[in-house]
């Protein structure tokens, strides 16, 4: 078959880091890289029991998991039957080096091993027989040295390789993949040994598009070796603290460029500069880096640019009016500059802005008049601003609003009400001490929200009764310390909850894991600080989707948990105490 | 049962097996053949030839038509796959849509 060359691969590389910015929600829960789903592994999905019944295919792949000790070989079925048993294998995690044996020469596509345990060169030489064949490889998280790579030489239609987290690979391992010329995508996140000599083999991989070095500390110098890769449309070399404005000279003649990540960088406003002539660049991240105000005047000839993520830089309003002239933005990061109101009016006509965050800035309620035209924006970031409940009346026309964070800021019970309009408003954080149960009161219209966070605002069982409207609620979080059990009676039938968070409660007992019992989508739930007690544990039973489990300064035992997660939660894979 | 509410399914050695349609179309690619303008003959006839299915695996995948038939119906019991088959039957399952 001669689909090696024209498959379609994800062309989400883009849309990807976009979306990072935009819902950049951040989880107090340790456990939140669990939650999202952060290697996406192919599977079948496991239909066996409700719903719809398994194909007579699933049902034989199944039955090779449980014997798999009793096939020496699969080179004799079809590609796609092979692939569809190995990807079973290592989504259940029954793939060995021994049963991989059995995939020898199957001619697979896809091998996809990132974070899977035990895989080292052993694994190889299998993986290697795949020979052209042979599409994706993901060995992230593995034991693979400079030498198990080696072996890769062979699979020449190679697209895709993740080896990310990789700490025994190093520059001489580069040496190995400089012919696979197919590549497209390559990533080594996090690898310290990576350095400008060993990147010159990246300079024969002309037709790479997506190159990710995120986290390696060593590779200042080496970006000439990009000069010639004129097909490259995303870079990420975020967090590599080592990149200087020099490093950024090469890349000025990759106009192919659509996304650029280069947060926490030594980059300043005169490498910016270098950046004048990438017309097709749609994303910009600049978090952490020392730029100013002044580079923006050269992004401003820059027409594609939607999405650009000043977080944390050294802005100030010096500057800003260069901002006017970014009208194409969709997605601008301020957060945690020191800007005030007079840097808003220059944001008056970015009128295509979906996303603004200010997070931390210096601005208030008369700033926010300069949002009121901005009609496109679905999120806005306040949070830890000075705006109070006199600038909300200015958003109150924003009918496309879908996320607001108003957590720290000086908003009363009083303003809430003219939020109560925004009927598109999915999710609403309200962490703010001053908030209480007459504040919920007045958002009962909104019953379109998913997440609602009232962690520091001061809620009791009464005001748990506004919670009934929000039926779609897919995470809540009231840590106020204000509920008891009888609050609890008013979540129980919330049945989207993915994430509840309870904490801090300390009069909540035994009977809120009860009430709760029934709320099956939970992923993650946290009731730390409370009376519950290993006897309650029981009522957690039906959790099954449960992921993480927090429970500390409560009378529970790690032993407890464990018992639980043995017998009845499978997928708990994060727990505390612990 | 009517001689129209029936297939006659036909392996390789011309082993016939006689079952209902309804649990036939089970596999989306009996379904074409029994539908589809293209194959009159089966149509006409109610009659579909597999060269490549053994007996053994063709009386198989029928005993799975009915279990799928059965467990649409609320019954979920085990479907029985026996190790040796299990290889020649994911091929015919593949070439089926099963």
């Amino acid at each position: 078959m001669g689909g090696a060359c024209s498959r379609k691969r994800d062309p989400q590389v883009n849309e990807d880091s976009l979306q990072r910015g935009v819902s950049g929600k951040y989880c107090r829960i340790g456990s939140s890289k669990w939650l999202g789903t952060s290697i996406s592994r192919p599977a079948l999905d496991i239909l066996q029991g409700r719903g719809q019944c398994p194909s007579l295919m699933e049902l034989c792949i199944y039955k090779i998991r449980e014997d798999i000790d009793k096939y020496t070989t699969f080179s004799m079925l079809p590609r796609d039957i092979s692939q569809q048993i190995f990807n079973e294998l290592v989504f259940s995690q029954c793939l060995t080096d021994v049963s991989l044996k059995a995939f020898q020469d199957c001619a697979l596509q896809d091998i996809y091993l990132g974070e899977y345990p035990g895989v080292s060169d052993s694994w190889m030489d299998v993986i290697s027989s795949q020979g052209v064949s042979l599409l994706s490889v993901d060995l992230s998280g593995s034991e693979i040295t400079n030498s198990g790579l080696i072996h890769l030489k062979d699979c020449t239609n190679l697209q895709a390789l993740n080896l990310n987290y990789c700490d025994q690979i190093s520059d001489h391992g580069l040496k190995h993949i400089s012919g696979l010329s197919n590549l497209t995508t390559l990533s080594f996140r996090r690898n310290n040994a990576i350095t400008a000599q060993g990147m010159s083999a990246f300079s024969s991989l002309v037709n790479l598009v997506k190159l990710d070095l995120e986290r390696c500390p060593g590779i200042h110098g080496g970006l000439i070796h990009l000069k010639g890769l004129t097909k490259l449309e995303s870079l990420n070399i975020n967090m590599c603290h080592c990149i200087t404005d020099a490093d950024l000279k090469p890349l000025s003649g990759l106009t192919n460029l659509k996304g650029l990540e280069i947060s926490r960088s030594k980059v300043t406003d005169d490498g910016v500069a270098y950046l004048k002539g990438l017309h097709k660049l749609a994303l910009l991240n600049m978090e952490g880096c020392p730029v100013t105000a002044a580079c923006l005047e050269s992004l401003s000839d820059l027409p594609s640019l939607l999405s650009l993520n000043l977080n944390r830089s050294m802005l100030s309003d010096d500057g800003c009016e260069n901002f006017a002239r970014q009208e194409n933005l969709r997605v601008l990061n301020l957060g945690f500059n020191d800007l005030t109101d007079a840097c808003l009016v220059h944001l008056k006509g970015l009128t295509n802005l979906e996303s603004l965050n200010l997070d931390s800035c210096r601005i208030c309620d008369e700033g926010l008049a300069n949002l009121t035209g901005l009609r496109h924006l679905k999120c806005l970031e306040l949070s830890d601003t000075e705006v109070g409940s006199n600038g909300l009346r200015h958003l109150s026309g924003l009918a496309n609003l879908e996320s607001i964070n108003l957590s720290f800021t000086a908003v009363t019970d009083s303003g809430l009400r003219k939020l109560s309009a925004l009927s598109s408003l999915k999710s609403l954080n309200l962490d703010a001490r001053q908030i209480t149960d007459a504040g919920l009161a007045a958002l009962t219209s909104l019953t379109g929200l998913t997440h609602l966070d009232l962690f520091g605002a001061r809620i009791t069982d009464s005001g748990t009764s506004y919670l009934r409207n929000f039926k779609n609620l897919q995470s809540l979080e009231i840590c106020g310390g204000g509920l008891t059990d009888a609050g609890v009676k008013n979540i129980k039938d919330l049945t989207c909850l993915t994430v509840l968070n309870l904490s801090q409660n300390c009069n909540l007992t035994d009977k809120s894991l009860e009430l709760i019992s029934g709320l099956t989508a939970l992923v993650s739930l946290s009731v730390s600080n409370s009376r519950i007690t290993n006897a309650g544990l029981q009522h957690l039973k039906q959790l099954k989707n449960l992921k993480s489990l927090t429970l500390d300064s409560c009378k529970v035992t790690v032993n407890d948990i464990k018992k639980l997660q043995s017998k009845d939660l499978p997928n708990l894979v994060s727990f505390r105490p612990e | 049962m009517r001689k129209e509410d029936t297939v006659k399914l036909i392996s390789a050695e011309g082993f016939e097996f006689v079952i209902d349609k309804r649990a036939a179309m089970v596999s989306q690619t009996i379904r074409n053949m029994l539908t589809s303008p293209g194959s009159f003959a089966e149509r006409e006839h109610g009659e579909v030839t597999f060269p490549e299915i053994s007996t053994t695996i063709l009386e198989k995948i029928c005993q799975y038509f009915y279990w799928s038939l059965q467990f649409a119906s609320g019954k979920d019991t085990e479907f029985p796959i026996e190790p040796e088959l299990t290889l020649e039957l994911m091929m015919a399952a593949n070439y089926l849509h099963t």
